[in-house]
């Protein structure tokens, strides 16, 4: 991968306190993998919340929250956000969204979860509005990747991530990527993670609670730890 | 690839000054093709041509008429379309891989037809790619670790995977701006028609 110098590495240990997490680089693309309803998706949030707290800009592509319920998410998780940090590709097809629920977000609707071109198109042009409100740096997430798999074949999931990992890396960007890993058989799994710089691996812990490790990012796969 | 090699670079322009113009730029490197209008560049189209610079505005068929055919014959040709009006990415969004603004210089045209003939390095190897992590993950999901860390077929795939990536890695140049990203997107959601 291209390095960029310039750019500072960014720390996700304030969302999970994982050493390897303290120094990610920029470009990274990193795959949140976990069975349904173990927060995945709320952990990406929380990492982009994190990232606009500290100056970064955010991008979502979501497939399954409208723009206008992910812009009212992050509001309330930021309280001070300012709308022009935050780009959303809602990607539900169900067009547009209530001009006040947005704000100055950049916001742009694709007609379905497997247009790929549309998708690009819209982090171009999130990138884009994210670059002229000042934005250096800054991670986006993608919500889900089990759901564009329903839409079209593994192959060019894997295809779109590996593309996608450049275009962020070129931006300075890093980004989160989600996906159920019930949902899957073994070898779709085995495929998309090759995608991927490193995997946060997410699970409900035996006593209650969930539990994380991360993989692949630095050194040795760490245990796993309460979250 | 045809006789002489090079990659062949079809060029359909309707004013002959200008279709000259490029040639003598195009053909140390490439091996160069002309059409002067719509119909005669469908003639002249076949596998071996690896960039077709497109006029959008000719008599006959429009430079969107013929996208639209080349495409239909699904043949992994790139086309650039030479516009006299700085397009947005809509233009993207028709299947174009690229666009030249009029008036172009010697330089640019070289730039573009090698960031297109790039891109077509970097899909196939992303496809090649592909396959390796496929098999690869294949021995993953059916084989014991133990299985694995005895398997040479195991250890040799893993090889190969890791020196791809760093292939994939140095071809990226064609990816570095936004009409290579779109371009490539739309690539893959072709291929998958296909």
């Amino acid at each position: 991968m291209k390095t960029t110098e310039r750019q500072t590495m960014y720390d996700l240990t304030s969302v999970l306190e994982f050493d390897a997490l303290s120094e990610v680089r920029p470009g990274s693309s990193i795959l949140i993998s976990g069975p349904a309803m173990s927060g995945k998706d709320r952990l990406a949030y929380d990492i982009l919340a994190d990232g606009l707290r500290e100056g970064d800009g955010a991008v979502v592509v979501t497939t399954g929250d409208g723009a206008g319920s992910v812009v009212e998410e992050f509001r309330s998780l930021v309280p001070d956000l300012d709308d022009s940090q935050l780009g959303v590709i809602d990607c539900r097809g169900e067009g547009g969204t209530d001009e006040d629920a947005i704000g100055n977000a950049h916001v742009h609707h694709v007609s379905s979860p497997g247009d790929l071109t549309g998708i690009g198109i819209g982090i171009t042009k999130a990138l884009e509005g994210l670059h002229n409100a000042g934005n250096e740096q800054g991670r986006l997430a993608l919500v889900s990747l089990s759901t564009m798999l329903t839409y079209t074949d593994k192959k060019t999931v894997f295809k779109f991530c590996h593309v996608l990992s450049s275009r962020l890396d070129s931006a300075g960007y890093i980004g989160v990527f989600t996906i159920d890993s019930g949902a899957h058989d073994d070898q779709t799994l085995q495929v998309i993670k090759q995608a991927f710089d490193g995997m946060i691996d997410v699970r409900d812990a035996e006593g209650g609670g969930r539990e994380a490790r991360v993989l692949g990012l630095a050194g040795e796969p760490t245990d796993w730890q309460d979250i | 690839m045809s006789d002489s090699d090079l990659p062949v670079v079809l060029i359909v322009e309707d004013e002959p000054d200008v279709a000259e113009t490029y040639k003598l730029w195009l053909q140390q490197e490439y091996e160069v093709r002309m059409a002067q209008n719509g119909d005669e560049g469908l003639e002249q189209l076949d596998a071996d041509v690896d960039v077709v610079l497109l006029d959008r505005m000719m008599p006959g068929l429009s430079g969107d008429e013929v996208l639209e055919r080349i495409r239909e014959r699904n043949l992994g040709c790139r086309v650039a379309m030479v516009t006299a009006v700085e397009p947005d990415f809509d233009i993207l969004e028709m299947g174009f891989d690229a666009y030249l603004s009029k008036p172009i210089r010697s330089e640019q045209l070289h730039e573009t037809v090698d960031n297109l003939l790039d891109r077509s390095e970097y899909d196939s190897l992303l496809q090649e790619y592909y396959a390796l992590v496929e098999k690869q993950a294949t021995l993953e999901a059916t084989k014991s670790s133990a299985e694995l860390a005895e398997s040479d077929q195991y250890d040799e795939l893993t090889q190969r995977v890791t020196e791809m990536r760093d292939d994939l890695s140095d071809t990226l140049g064609g990816i570095e701006d936004d009409s290579d990203f779109i371009a490539t997107l739309r690539g893959l959601s072709d291929d998958e028609d296909n």
